[in-house]
């Protein structure tokens, strides 16, 4: 039975049995189950990877469905942590599978305890931050990891091999401050698939041991203009990257540039302060906002939106304050949701 | 005469598909700049730069039917 589940992976000649084999003992950590990691997962599940862990810290709302193809109606209407509901959906999927949905945010102690044993690590995240320290990780633990994102009819991959290829702080050695969300500007199912169909094979390259067959290039498209490029980054490789290069130092697994939280005394609110004072355009954030149907109240220097069940208020340095709410990583998420 | 391609919403700050501009013998910071100059709105900081589908540095130098692509990195997921 399991030979007749598998059979038409197993004729592509690149996999074939041997390649099954390896793909069933193999485990991908994925991290973020939204749109990006629910595509990921489904497809690794189904075929056949070994064991699957998915860590999200947000739950299942309406305006996922669009696009989250493991969450069902139910779920946003009972507001299922995400994590939860993909672990039940991919069981149902593939029972072999060993699947864990965590429920948590992605902190370096949370992923340590999983990186051991992990073969390939898929960014599914919605925030720079979060993909800075799978960098260091990676390249610290020296596990290949798949850069994604998407964003309207847009996305990009690129798949980093530690020690060889360039890393993520090798090409961005300045992090976007304002970086565009799904929240802000929107996103088309099909930018998703795109995205993850790269990161997929990707790792299916991976499990199955064919390194001479991947990618290499930086790759980018716009589904709606119909263009694609794909961007030789050779060149980029930083030998004096903090990451990287001869002297690493790991900024991102030091707590100098985390994000800091606090529960405000006596309020239900949760300050949010990033590691660096940024300069964000509020007028341009509150349009889009407003676009995508957001209440918005925009100031000179602050901005204050209306989400789902919260209030936040953003000043121009880009520190928050999340009313409604002590819980401080629900207040986290809700802030990468609008700044990336 | 050069080709400037424009990734993931750039194209709606610049109000168009692609600029066409002669800048052979510039910087990909000096063509960097004079873009800021007329479109502050452009997040220039930190977008990836490719000259023929090559990742490109601040100081790499434009040539003649070079083509610029800017690739703003997206965060959504």
């Amino acid at each position: 039975m399991t030979t007749n589940r598998y059979s038409r992976q197993i004729l592509f000649p690149q996999i074939g049995a041997a390649g099954q084999e390896k793909i069933q003992k193999k485990h991908v950590l994925i991290v973020g189950a939204g749109a990006l990691g629910s595509s990921s997962a489904e497809m690794l599940v189904r075929a056949g990877v070994g064991k699957v862990t998915i860590i999200d810290r947000d739950y299942v709302e309406f305006s996922n469905l669009q696009r989250q193809q493991l969450y069902t109606e139910a779920d946003a209407a009972s507001r299922v942590p995400k994590a939860i509901a993909a672990e039940k959906r991919l069981k149902e999927i593939n029972s072999s599978a060993v699947v864990t949905g965590v429920v948590a945010e992605a902190t370096k102690e949370l992923l340590e305890q999983y990186l051991m044993d992990t073969d390939v690590l898929i960014d599914a995240t919605d925030n720079f931050e979060t993909r800075m320290l799978l960098n260091d990780l990676a390249v610290f633990h020296h596990i290949p990891w798949i850069y994604g994102a998407c964003v309207g009819s847009s996305g990009m991959s690129f798949t980093i091999i530690p020690e060889e290829t360039p890393c993520l702080h090798c090409l961005l050695q300045k992090l976007p401050v304002q970086g565009m969300t799904c929240d802000t500007v929107g996103i088309i199912a099909p930018a998703v698939q795109i995205v993850v169909s790269h990161q997929v094979t990707e790792t299916l390259k991976i499990l199955v041991e064919d390194t001479e067959a991947l990618r290499g290039s930086f790759f980018n498209f716009d589904l709606w203009t119909n263009e694609y490029s794909s961007m030789k980054v050779g060149r980029a490789k930083n030998p004096t990257c903090q990451t990287c290069g001869t002297e690493r130092t790991y900024p991102y697994l030091k707590g100098e540039n985390k994000t800091k939280t606090a529960v405000l005394c006596g309020r239900e609110t949760v300050q949010i302060r990033p590691p660096h004072s940024k300069k964000l355009s509020l007028i341009k954030l509150a349009d889009s906002l407003k676009k995508n149907g957001y209440k918005v109240i925009v100031h000179p220097f602050l901005l204050s939106v209306e989400m789902e069940q919260n209030r936040l208020v953003l000043f121009e340095d880009g520190r928050a304050l999340v009313h409604d709410t002590k819980d401080v990583t629900f207040a986290k998420a809700l802030y990468d949701k609008l700044l990336g | 005469m050069n080709k400037l391609l424009f990734f993931a919403g750039l194209k709606d700050i610049i109000n168009a598909d692609h600029l066409e501009l002669n800048l052979a013998g510039k910087t990909v910071k000096e063509v960097k700049a004079e873009l800021k100059q007329q479109y502050s709105d452009l997040p220039l900081e930190s977008v990836l730069t490719a000259i023929n589908e090559e990742f490109a540095f601040d100081d790499d130098i434009i040539e003649k039917n070079d083509v610029i692509a800017f690739i703003p990195p997206v965060s959504g997921g």
